[in-house]
């Protein structure tokens, strides 16, 4: 671990306790108390900076989305801040000693916003919706090797697999596996582009796609003790000058996410407080492996070694992220092995591109999308850090649809930005496995394969963790990608708000955990 | 003015908001990148990507989709955004109306303090407050709206916390609450007018000041106010009319930023969206409507035209 990155994060941890003890320490005991039973009623008013295009969770791409799905329905599970499986319709599940099949035992009582109940014929409806082509769910590709889905009686449901899969409890907590009734699965799934019937906490008020969502709580929820709130109101600010403007005059209570240019006038403003987790997600630089030059690991290997990692944090990250080592995974996945940081070595990577035929350096065209900026910014930080080395490197950005359309997927060296996923396993076959869902960087590595794959049909944890480390290191060595950096998730909050945390994933919110304790405006 | 002056102006409308259909129809065909994969997104397998497409009808000749499109703008039917299944009439329309909310509280704010701030000018020319004027106007053109409207948020609503930041809250839902959250984005969108505006009033009045009708109201011993204000504003207010008439068409959709900043859902912000997301029908629908309103008001200003000035003679 980089330990001038170490001293900083302490420095700041002390900080940011110093900051929110000097606020709370006006009424510290009535908001302890407040904490130790959290206030029921009231209404949350939540900012976000992207419009909420879609209902129907099935469908769902962005953040703003799935945190509305996840008010308005509930999946098997839910995924924990650790990473692990938490039961939500499921209240407990086995697999087969050979992890092909999973059970899952199903919670009673259990009622859709509309009153039918929700068995395991509206699971298997809503799986068997999710894993048709036709539907085009992301969570098709996203929930692990699913072959078939049936129910055993009213409260249980069994997954068949195609191949051992230790993962599944974590994929079924998908962002898009929510639980719709069989009714609506089976044929009229158009009818959740406008309403929404789910089992979740709260239910749906109104719905207007670029301005604003309102959610109440639903009275039959299966938790007796919550959602604490009565109402929560989720507005859309394109802006993140404005939506920073509107949490520090107290126009909303909650801003879902930060970007690191507003997150230091959010940290100085009175009655703000702001919140920053480490998360698995990264910015890298994507080779096209199996094509030259970038097919001779040597060029890989020169080019990542001349990457400053510490000062790609201070300038991709504006300071607020992780020195990324090549591998997928950082400390914020369960199955993080720690590699030797690389250290910026031009005359090794003088040396290394010599040897691959290119004494007399390299040129190449780096492609970054416009969306988000940080991909620029990495691709300029490349371009001048390898000049030295001889690599004479042309950035050329493009809008993001573009990319998409001509780069993504098919090019041989651009930028990539990626989510944290789940999982270890979510991550790899995400993007590097032969078979992966994007296999970008077509790095086909057998080696890698087995190791992941062997890690998907083991249940222990020593074990995962070995063949995991093996997979990882294998990335730090062979470079597919280069990743400088990961993200720290970056939120801001009014004081009063009690009871939220950044869920490393980005993806999770729990808002039925959140309440408003003294000092907390009447709204609505 | 006939009432077949009128007839024709108001075809050669059609024809135009005609011609522009198919501009608007031919710029969504070579948008870069495939829509169906701007849509569907990264996890689109090749069978989904296929079957949007031909949900769309993307795989028809180009002539068919502009149509069927056509057919269904003549009887009132824009079809579904794909991006939210919501429909597409209502949506546009509804962000229409907001930003016509802003468009004329902005341009009737703008005129109660362009008007005579442009004839104090004039009339004061050359002295300390035409100066001041002339100086604080040229700063008010210069700065973007971006400029302005941030500053103006960090002043009003950070600093003295007057007023409510951003954000948008519909009249019918609250009309206080609603009053408040126009202020700001108001006051921004006329600052930007006023400029402008009362600069053409005062360059315009200063000409009609100087000129052989003036002079023959004074020689005669008129009041310097019915000079002012009874012969020389009237004339000088005629470029007005045609300056308001674009402002709306501008307010309308060239105020993104404004919107963007205060969080309106307004008609240029949804089309912006509409594009980003390769939302066909959204963008020919928003484009459509705004091509519509910038040729009423341009049609309403020809008419004002004639009706104002009636040595005005139109065939």
């Amino acid at each position: 671990m980089n330990s001038s990155w170490t001293i900083k994060r302490r420095a700041f941890l002390a900080g940011s306790a110093a900051f929110s003890a000097a606020i709370g320490a006006g009424v510290a005991p009535r908001s302890a108390m407040a904490q130790a039973a959290p206030r029921r009623g009231g209404t949350l008013r939540l900012s976000v900076d992207q419009a909420v295009a879609k209902l129907n969770p099935l469908l769902i791409r962005v953040n703003p989305e799935y945190l509305v799905a996840e008010l308005l329905y509930s999946g098997l599970t839910r995924l924990g801040t650790d990473m692990t499986p938490v039961p939500d319709l499921a209240e407990s599940w086995t697999p087969s000693p050979d992890l092909t099949e999973w059970t899952f035992k199903l919670r009673s009582g259990v009622v859709f916003h509309d009153g039918t109940p929700c068995t395991s014929a509206d699971v298997v409806a809503s799986f068997e919706a999710m894993l048709d082509a036709k539907t085009a769910s992301p969570a098709r590709n996203n929930i692990g090797p699913i072959d078939s889905v049936r129910a055993t009686g009213a409260d249980a449901v069994v997954f068949k697999l195609k191949s051992s899969y230790a993962d599944l409890p974590v994929m079924l907590a998908y962002t898009n596996a929510r639980i719709i009734p069989a009714a609506i699965a089976t044929g009229a799934l158009a009818r959740l582009d406008r309403e929404a019937i789910g089992t979740g906490p709260f239910r749906l008020v109104s719905y207007e796609p670029d301005r604003q969502v309102v959610v109440q709580r639903n009275e039959r929820y299966y938790d007796r003790a919550r959602p604490y709130l009565d109402r929560i109101e989720i507005v859309i600010y394109p802006d993140p000058t404005a939506e920073g403007s509107a949490l520090i005059s107290g126009a909303t209570d909650l801003m879902m996410l930060t970007l690191p240019t507003e997150y230091a006038r959010l940290r100085q403003a009175q009655g703000v407080k702001v919140l920053r987790t480490p998360s698995g997600q990264f910015c890298n630089v994507n080779f096209g492996c199996d094509a030259a030059p970038f097919n001779d690991v040597r060029v890989r290997q020169a080019l990542a070694l001349c990457v400053d990692r510490a000062a790609m944090v201070d300038f991709v990250s504006e300071g607020y992220g992780t020195p990324g080592n090549d591998s997928a995974l950082n400390s914020a996945y369960t199955y993080f092995v720690d590699q030797p940081m690389k250290k910026p070595d031009v005359a090794a990577a003088r040396k290394l591109l010599a040897d691959a035929g290119h004494a007399q350096g390299l040129k190449a065209t780096l492609i970054a999308s416009d969306r988000p900026a940080v991909r620029t910014q990495l691709a300029v930080a490349l371009r001048e850090m390898s000049k030295p080395a001889g690599f004479d490197i042309t950035v050329q950005t493009m809008p993001h649809a573009t990319y998409l359309d001509q780069v993504w997927k098919k090019g041989n060296f651009y930028i990539g930005f990626y989510n944290m996923q789940p999982t270890a396993d979510g991550i790899f076959s995400l993007l590097y496995t032969s078979n992966a869902t994007w296999n970008e960087t077509r790095w086909n590595n057998a080696a890698f394969d087995k190791a992941v794959f062997d890690a998907r049909a083991t249940i222990e944890p020593a074990k995962r963790r070995e063949l995991y480390g093996q997979a990882q290191a294998m990335m730090h060595r062979d470079v597919p990608s280069i990743i400088p950096v990961f993200f720290d998730l970056l939120a801001a909050q009014r004081s009063y708000v009690q009871g939220y945390n950044v869920h490393p994933r980005g993806a999770v919110f729990r808002l039925d955990y959140v309440s408003l304790g003294d000092g907390a405006p009447r709204r609505g | 003015m006939s009432l077949a002056y009128a007839l024709r102006r108001c075809g050669l409308m059609v024809y135009t908001l005609l011609v522009v259909s198919i501009i608007v129809f031919g710029v969504t065909q070579i948008l870069p990148a495939d829509a169906a994969v701007v849509l569907l997104g990264e996890n689109a397998t090749p069978e989904q990507l296929a079957a949007l497409r031909d949900r769309l009808g993307l795989n028809d000749p180009a002539w068919q989709q502009y149509a069927r499109w056509l057919g269904g703008v003549l009887t009132g039917d824009f079809g579904i955004s794909v991006r939210t299944g919501q429909p597409v009439l209502p949506t546009i329309l509804d962000a229409l109306s907001r930003s016509l909310l802003l468009a004329l509280l902005s341009i009737g704010f703008m005129l109660v303090i362009a008007v005579p701030l442009g004839i104090a000018a004039a009339t004061r020319r050359g002295q300390l407050g035409d100066i001041a004027f002339g100086i604080v106007s040229y700063v008010g053109v210069s700065l973007p709206e971006f400029v302005t409207a941030t500053l103006i948020i960090l002043l009003l609503a950070d600093t003295f916390k007057l007023l409510p930041a951003t954000g948008y809250v519909p009249l019918g839902e609250d009309f206080v609450a609603g009053l408040k959250h126009l202020v700001l984005p108001v006051v921004t969108v006329s600052l930007i007018m006023v400029a402008h505006v009362s600069r053409m009033i005062r360059s315009e009045l200063v000409d009609a000041l100087h000129s052989d009708y003036v002079r023959a109201a004074r020689m005669k011993g008129l009041p310097e106010t019915r000079v002012v204000y009874g012969h020389a504003l009237r004339n000088a207010l005629l470029p007005t009319i045609t300056i308001v008439a674009l402002d709306v068409g501008y307010v309308l959709g060239g105020i993104i930023v404004v919107e963007e900043i205060f969080a309106i859902p307004g008609i240029g912000r949804q089309i912006i969206i509409a594009i980003q997301s390769r939302d066909l029908l959204m963008i020919q629908a928003g484009a459509l409507t705004l091509a519509t309103t910038y040729a009423v008001m341009n049609f309403l200003a020809d008419l004002a035209y004639a009706v104002v000035d009636k040595r005005i003679q139109y065939e």
